[in-house]
């Protein structure tokens, strides 16, 4: 049995090499017309005379030009989303009773909720701002490409793997079930002690995974800071640059910070479960060191997902607001100000562990602390609508949805800062609606904000407006409904992390649950409207969709995407392809 | 930008390497961890000839089967810290030690080979 199995890796293994070799050797077919080491290794510099990109499925496997990767980012974005809120809408659905009678099993509820964590901020929530910057960096800093265009690839292509293996516990495997340990992953339960079934591969596996994504965020971040440091045009000097690419750069380096250590707190906790080591274990480095390791990333990773949406909120709420961004110095300071107090408050969620009463006091002061530069922005973005021309776009209702969750989830935070709350109300339901008015009411909805804002520029079409309010109107009622809910049954002790639950909390469940259902519909309307009018939406009639030009306010993307449409107009209008300045002449398209 | 409207569309590059990086990283990861020698060969197999490929295409190395001897040092190195190790701790690594060793001197054997044998497209130069 164990034979023919290693054989039958052996020789499916030996299949799939030969056929990447197989592939690789057509590929040369076309690379005798795109010829990539024309540069001479400087990553930077590009060859002319490059064909159109090969066809088909083709272009996106080898794409490493950003506008695709960042396509290719937002994509797989949408496709976790979706997954992980068909999770949590079989969680909701499981808690509109309080036994277990709709998904049969407190196993499987607890295995949806740790998917559910883990794909919302490491498979979307990431990858959904990678999608951002990647697309837009290069163009509003006036740059060719990303610095390392073929990093950039290698980390988008890390995702998939990572997604499969994280989600690997739900396919119809043998002997593989899906982990159990919440998203914190805490150890002794995640380092399989005891007598539960978390000794199990499934746990492994979505560790490798969660371990595949630290590495691409790693990749990604390296490629924004080298890329802003070294690739912007003459004119963006530091005093200009715009607010996006100061939250993705200071994103960057809370990543190269904050990533290599979870990582490297994966490897442990994946050596303690499978190589006799003790870095977890009570006679080893104990228990709460991965609580320290975990959450010395984890919390700088809530910035890590925090602050490029507010780089968008900041980049487009002025737009429609008729008014430059109110105290843009200062929404840099507080921005880089977040980026430093970031790593010096991990330990709040270890108030109740039993940690030294001094140390907790500091963190409790260093955590107090950060609320400050988060309110900067949150009044220079009132101030900013403050007495101006509000046009109330889609995009401009999400930032404004964003502003209002976020003071909701701002302000319930700063009252779990604080030890004697804390003490009250850790893990509870309060905590979790607490942190979902952030990574849904606020950070999601300036991902909206920017999907909805930038939608003629990446596709050339419009969405459909109607729709997009209904689906604005439905995620803003929905997620308050839905997380106010919960902050309530946290007052009233509901504990986190139950799938049954004294009866007593059945209707503020239920509330929570309809809330849920209203999101969902949202949802439903947001990918019906982006596929359909991404296929056939009316198409965008000048380059300047916005009319930002009338307020003065147009930024640089919009100033190449008209350059494109001029472009692309000028080559129809001579029937033929555009040939690259170097002249050359464009072979036909061997690769299909 | 300013100069070149729209230039970005027109730069093309491709390349075919960066999905095979990451398709080896976590077959050899997969492999190496739970001693799966065929995923392990194979995966690192796939990761290395791909960094050689990819190496080659930057011009970093003067041809791909230079860059397949270079990276089999790291991997046979990687195989004999693990060897070494196996004598220092109670778990069993050397099944991924000599996956490790074994890998790295098949690379290492293609990259000379490869060298000396294969054809040259610009005989002479």
């Amino acid at each position: 049995m164990e034979i023919t199995g290693q054989l039958l890796l052996t020789v499916l293994m030996g299949a799939f090499l030969l056929g990447v070799a197989a592939f690789l050797a057509r590929v040369e077919d076309w690379r005798s017309y795109t010829p990539l080491g024309a540069g001479g290794g400087a990553v930077g510099e590009s060859g002319y005379g490059h064909s159109e990109k090969p066809a088909g499925l083709i272009r996106w496997f080898t794409t490493v030009d950003h506008k695709d990767i960042g396509l290719l980012y937002g994509a797989y974005a949408t496709v976790a989303f979706v997954v992980g809120g068909l999770m949590v809408m079989l969680m909701r659905a499981e808690l509109t009773t309080p036994e277990t009678a709709v998904l049969g099993s407190a196993t499987f509820y607890n295995s949806l909720l740790t998917s559910h964590g883990i794909t919302m901020l490491f498979l979307f929530g990431t990858p959904i701002i990678a999608a951002f910057s990647n697309y837009l960096i290069p163009l509003v800093i006036g740059a060719d490409d990303m610095a390392f265009p073929r990093i950039n690839a290698i980390a988008f292509w890390l995702l998939p793997p990572g997604a499969l293996l994280i989600w690997a516990g739900f396919f119809p495997l043998p002997d593989v079930i899906p982990a159990q340990t919440a998203w914190t992953m805490y150890t002794p339960l995640s380092a399989g002690v005891g007598n539960g079934n978390q000794m199990n591969v499934g746990v492994d596996l979505m560790l490798l995974g969660l371990h595949l994504t630290g590495v691409s965020a790693t990749m990604g971040a390296i490629n924004f800071i080298a890329t802003i440091f070294t690739e912007r045009a003459e004119e963006v000097t530091w005093a200009n640059l715009d607010i996006f690419s100061w939250t993705i750069l200071t994103q960057s380096g809370l990543i190269l910070f904050a990533f290599p250590l979870l990582g490297s707190a994966l490897v442990m906790l994946l050596l303690d479960r499978n190589f006799a080591t003790t870095f977890f274990a009570v006679e080893g480095g104990g228990p709460i060191l991965w609580q320290h390791l975990f959450w010395f990333f984890g919390h700088p990773e809530v910035y890590i997902l925090v602050l490029p949406p507010m780089g968008i909120v900041s980049y487009v709420l002025p737009r429609f607001s008729g008014r430059k961004l109110f105290g843009f110095k200062f929404v840099v300071y507080s921005t880089l100000a977040i980026g430093v107090l970031s790593f010096g408050v991990w330990a709040h969620h270890m108030f109740a562990t039993g940690i030294d009463p001094r140390l907790r006091a500091s963190f409790m002061a260093v955590s107090l602390a950060i609320a400050i530069p988060s309110a900067v922005k949150t009044f220079n973005w009132i101030t900013t609508m403050w007495n101006g021309k509000l046009r109330l776009t889609t995009p401009m209702l999400f930032c404004i949805g964003f502003v209002s969750n976020f003071i909701i989830g701002g302000v319930t935070g700063v009252f779990l800062a604080s030890i004697p709350v804390d003490l009250v109300l850790h893990d509870t339901y309060y905590v979790v609606g607490h942190f979902h008015y952030i990574v849904m009411g606020a950070i999601t909805f300036a991902g909206m904000a920017g999907i909805y804002y930038w939608f003629p520029l990446v596709t050339g079409r419009w969405y459909q407006r109607r729709l997009a309010k209904a689906h604005f109107w439905l995620w803003m009622i929905g997620t308050n409904v839905t997380f106010f809910a919960m902050v309530l049954l946290g007052y009233g002790g509901m504990p986190r992390r139950y799938a049954t639950y004294l009866p007593q909390f059945a209707t503020l469940h239920q509330i929570a649950s309809l809330g849920a259902f209203l999101l969902l519909v949202g949802g439903i309307i947001w990918i019906y409207n982006v596929a359909v009018s991404w296929i056939e939406g009316p198409r965008v009639q000048s380059g300047d969709p916005w009319r930002l030009d009338e307020t003065d306010l147009n930024t640089a993307e919009w100033d190449w995407f008209e350059a494109k449409r001029e472009t692309s107009l000028a080559a129809t209008d001579g029937g033929e392809d555009v040939t690259a300045d170097g002249g050359q002449e464009i072979e036909d398209d061997t690769a299909e | 930008m300013d100069e070149n409207p729209g230039v970005s569309e027109e730069y093309r590059m491709v390349s075919p390497w960066p999905l095979f990086v990451a398709l080896g990283i976590p077959i050899a990861e997969i492999g190496i961890l739970f001693g799966l020698v065929p995923l392990a060969v194979g995966g690192l197999l796939l990761f290395c000839g791909s960094i050689a490929g990819i190496l080659r295409e930057n011009e970093y190395v003067s041809s791909a089967w230079r860059g397949l001897a270079g990276v089999s040092v790291f991997v046979i190195a990687g195989g004999l810290a693990l060897w070494y190790a196996d004598t220092a701790t109670a778990s069993d690594l050397l099944i991924r030690a000599y996956s490790l060793i074994g890998t790295g001197v098949l690379l290492l054997v293609a990259g000379v080979g490869g060298d000396l044998f294969a054809r040259d497209a610009e005989p002479g130069l």
